[in-house]
């Protein structure tokens, strides 16, 4: 019976040694030098974002540059008029089942990769590689056809397969790399102790991969939740549409409705922002951690 | 440890079947049937049909009213109602040729209806429109741009929009500067000139620079001269050398008298910058009236057709025509030519150009109150059917129209406006590049 998992071994990285009888060279630069630059960078990357809150707030025809008298009317209007209350549920929908299916495949073929050693593996590790290359665009008619043929076209099933596939090759390198760094001894000691290889996997690798995972997961979340082409062309049903399409039929051909389009773009954005604040943490964490080649 | 593997199973079991359920649910598909290659049928007339519109989200409520009007009319079809966003229209369009799943009636304008004609996806529609009570309702000058369109004399939309090149102008600044109204090409320059004060941020027109910018010049160049055709024999008239002057002196206003930025500036940024600056003239067409309208108040600026000559003559490109294509994949082609005859028929064609601030193809919905009340699509109707005005055709036709005049010389224009190349110099290469389109599509046409 196995009573305790050791922890996996945590690289040390040492600190750079500081000069003798002094403070480190970082200290001793002064203070404007480093936070003057960094307000330049910040201003300049949040300049878009202010740009659009305040398209987003102030009443349409008003040309003043702080979002006041504020209004929500833009997000009513596209939550309610233009259908995005709808749209959020499909592409919660989408980037969900996404994320479940493409960490559960990846985890069991990146465990394949990780553990096994068969005929044509490196190959098939440059294939995944050189499936990273072909864009989606590319294989459009392919992909209709084969969902037309499993009578897939118009439904969200097609979508989250399609986003599923295209994910998977990255997240399978990723999560092999993973499972390389845990060190095979501890499910040998598993198995000792009488686990299978899945029970040994599950209670032994799986909690180890956290960090991994939830790297893995949200990349194929945040990938699935923006992608546009995929819902354009395999859904054609008003009330099936995702918020890549929603936010792209704001756009006329002729006129642009900037605050309902800033509006929109604040409902797509606010949830990536939201799980990225809080697996921010994990995901530097695990992609370090698959970067290095165990 | 017993439990724990139980435990295990169990979420594999869960994730297993929850995924499989998950897409079941979601898998209540169609199987795409009708690729540009199936015949379709006539059908019974009654049942299902399917509208693709090609400007979808702006144009959704007014096309669900007309579909709501027309299902009243005609209680056994059903349409249903697919908006596909404007910009994205032609690869849906080209996906479903190629993969299947094309709709029975389609919104498709004149800027791709040659590319998908030519794919044998649409239905020759001249034989239908002659026994319809359409027949003769609609305005003939368009009748021929969308013809021309499609490649020859064969029709094969229904126009039911045209759009039209507008000069919008600030009433209020043209006011405060004791201008007359740019309503020809020298007091247009006059006006550009008098209400530019740079380091004011004050500017007397926005040009188009970015994606898009190729028509408006070339506009803006056939109407300064006056030539009133695009080919002369088998070669284009665009380097014809009173053009070259025509479009020098055009993108000599870069700078001098717009905004610095407009050389990146696509309709979009054109619009909100006008908008929202200080600037007299803007020259984009009447879509941008409601947001025109919403930013300056109905008072504070006008919308005329473009600039004259001197004489009064008018000359300018054709516009875009919007129209209703029927497909041959269609299975019931019967009710998918009601569902056109009727949004094309007065009552609905008025009610849709109304929504959409265009000129309705239906002569009897351009009778209507509202054009005569909505000033700039009055004299956008009028210019179009003016006996002043010219009309020169561009070659919509050419399988290659779309990428001569976007990607291969877009950049080649911003060139031009950043003096890193001579007016004649793109001219030239636009003029070779139309000749050899147009030789290949002639020989094509065998």
């Amino acid at each position: 019976m196995i009573t305790e998992i050791a922890p996996a071994p945590q690289r040390v990285v040492s600190e750079p040694a500081r000069p003798r009888g002094g403070r480190r060279a970082w200290d001793e630069v002064p203070r404007w030098q480093i936070y003057l630059p960094l307000s330049v960078y910040l201003l300049f990357t949040l300049i878009p974002f202010y740009w659009i809150l305040l398209f987003a707030l102030r009443p349409a025809g008003s040309t003043s540059l702080v979002p006041w008298p504020m209004t929500l009317d833009h997000f009513e209007k596209v939550w309610t008029e233009r259908s995005f209350g709808l749209y959020f549920q499909n592409s919660v929908l989408v980037g969900l089942a996404t994320l479940v299916l493409t960490t559960v495949v990846a985890l069991a073929g990146g465990y394949a990769l990780a553990r096994f050693d068969f005929r044509l593996k490196r190959g098939f590790m440059l294939a995944l590689l050189c499936s990273q290359f072909v864009p989606g665009a590319l294989l459009l008619v392919p992909l209709f056809q084969i969902f037309a043929e499993l009578s897939m076209i118009n439904s969200l099933g097609s979508v989250i397969l399609a986003e599923t596939v295209f994910q998977l090759p990255l997240s399978m390198i990723l999560i092999s790399g993973f499972i390389r760094n845990v060190p095979p001894s501890l499910e040998e000691a598993a198995w000792v102790d009488g686990c299978s290889r899945f029970a040994a996997f599950r209670i032994v690798v799986l909690p180890l991969l956290r960090p991994g995972l939830i790297a893995v997961g949200s990349f194929a979340f945040v990938h699935a939740w923006n992608h546009f082409l995929f819902a354009l062309m395999f859904l054609s049903d008003q009330s099936k549409q995702t918020i890549p399409v929603g936010l792209n039929t704001l756009m006329n051909a002729d006129s642009v409705d900037l605050g309902a389009l800033a509006a929109g773009g604040i409902v797509a954005a606010v949830p990536v922002v939201i799980v990225f604040a809080f697996i921010q943490k994990w995901l530097i964490t695990g992609f370090s951690a698959g970067a290095v080649k165990g | 440890m017993k439990i724990n593997i139980r435990r295990s199973r169990r979420a594999a079991l869960a994730v297993a079947l929850g995924s499989v359920l998950a897409l079941t649910a979601t898998a209540c598909g169609d199987d795409g049937s009708g690729s540009g290659k199936s015949k379709g049928a006539e059908g019974s007339g009654k049942g299902e049909i399917t509208f693709w519109d090609n400007n979808g989200g702006v144009r959704t409520d007014i096309w669900k009213q007309i579909i709501a009007d027309f299902e009243k009319q005609h209680p056994d079809i059903k349409v249903n109602y697919v908006g596909i966003p404007a910009a994205n229209a032609q690869s849906k369009y080209d996906t479903a040729i190629q993969g299947g799943g094309l709709p029975d009636v389609g919104g498709v304008g004149t800027a791709f209806l040659a590319e998908i004609a030519a794919q044998g996806a649409l239905e020759p529609l001249d034989g239908r429109l002659e026994k319809s009570s359409l027949n003769g309702k609609l305005s003939e000058n368009v009748l021929g741009t969308s013809k021309a369109a499609g490649g020859g004399d064969t029709l094969y939309h229904v126009p039911t929009s045209v759009n039209n090149g507008t000069l919008w102008y600030r009433t209020d600044l043209f006011k405060k500067a004791g201008l007359d109204e740019p309503a020809t090409w020298t007091a247009f320059y006059k006006a550009a000139d008098k209400l530019t004060n740079a380091g004011k941020n004050e500017f007397g027109f926005t040009i188009r620079g970015g994606e898009g910018s190729i028509a408006p010049a070339l506009d803006a160049m056939y109407g300064q001269t006056g030539i009133t055709s695009f080919w002369d024999g088998d070669k284009t008239t665009v380097n014809d050398p009173k053009n070259v002057a025509a479009l020098e002196k055009y993108v000599a206003l870069y700078k001098k008298n717009t905004p610095s930025a407009d050389v990146n500036n696509d309709f979009t940024k054109m619009v909100a910058q006008w908008d929202s600056g200080t600037i007299g003239m803007l020259s984009h067409n009447l879509g941008s009236y409601q947001d025109h309208l919403k930013a300056l108040g109905k008072d504070n600026f006008r919308g005329l057709p473009n600039p004259t000559l001197d004489d009064g003559t008018r000359v300018q490109v054709s516009n875009p025509v919007d129209g209703l294509g029927l497909f041959k994949a269609s299975k019931n082609k019967a009710a998918a030519w009601k569902f056109i005859e009727f949004a094309a028929s007065a009552a609905e064609n008025s009610k849709f150009n109304e929504s959409a601030g265009q000129v309705p193809v239906n002569i009897d919905a351009a009778k209507d109150d509202w054009i005569q009340q909505a000033e700039p699509t009055r004299l956008a109707a009028q210019a179009l059917n003016g006996e002043n005005t010219k009309i020169v055709q561009l070659p919509y036709y050419l399988p290659d129209w779309n990428t001569i005049s976007k990607a291969d010389n877009e950049p080649n224009y911003q060139k031009v406006l950043l003096g890193k190349m001579t007016a004649k110099q793109f001219l030239d290469t636009l003029a070779d590049q139309l000749n050899k389109a147009q030789a290949e599509w002639k020989q094509n046409q065998g």
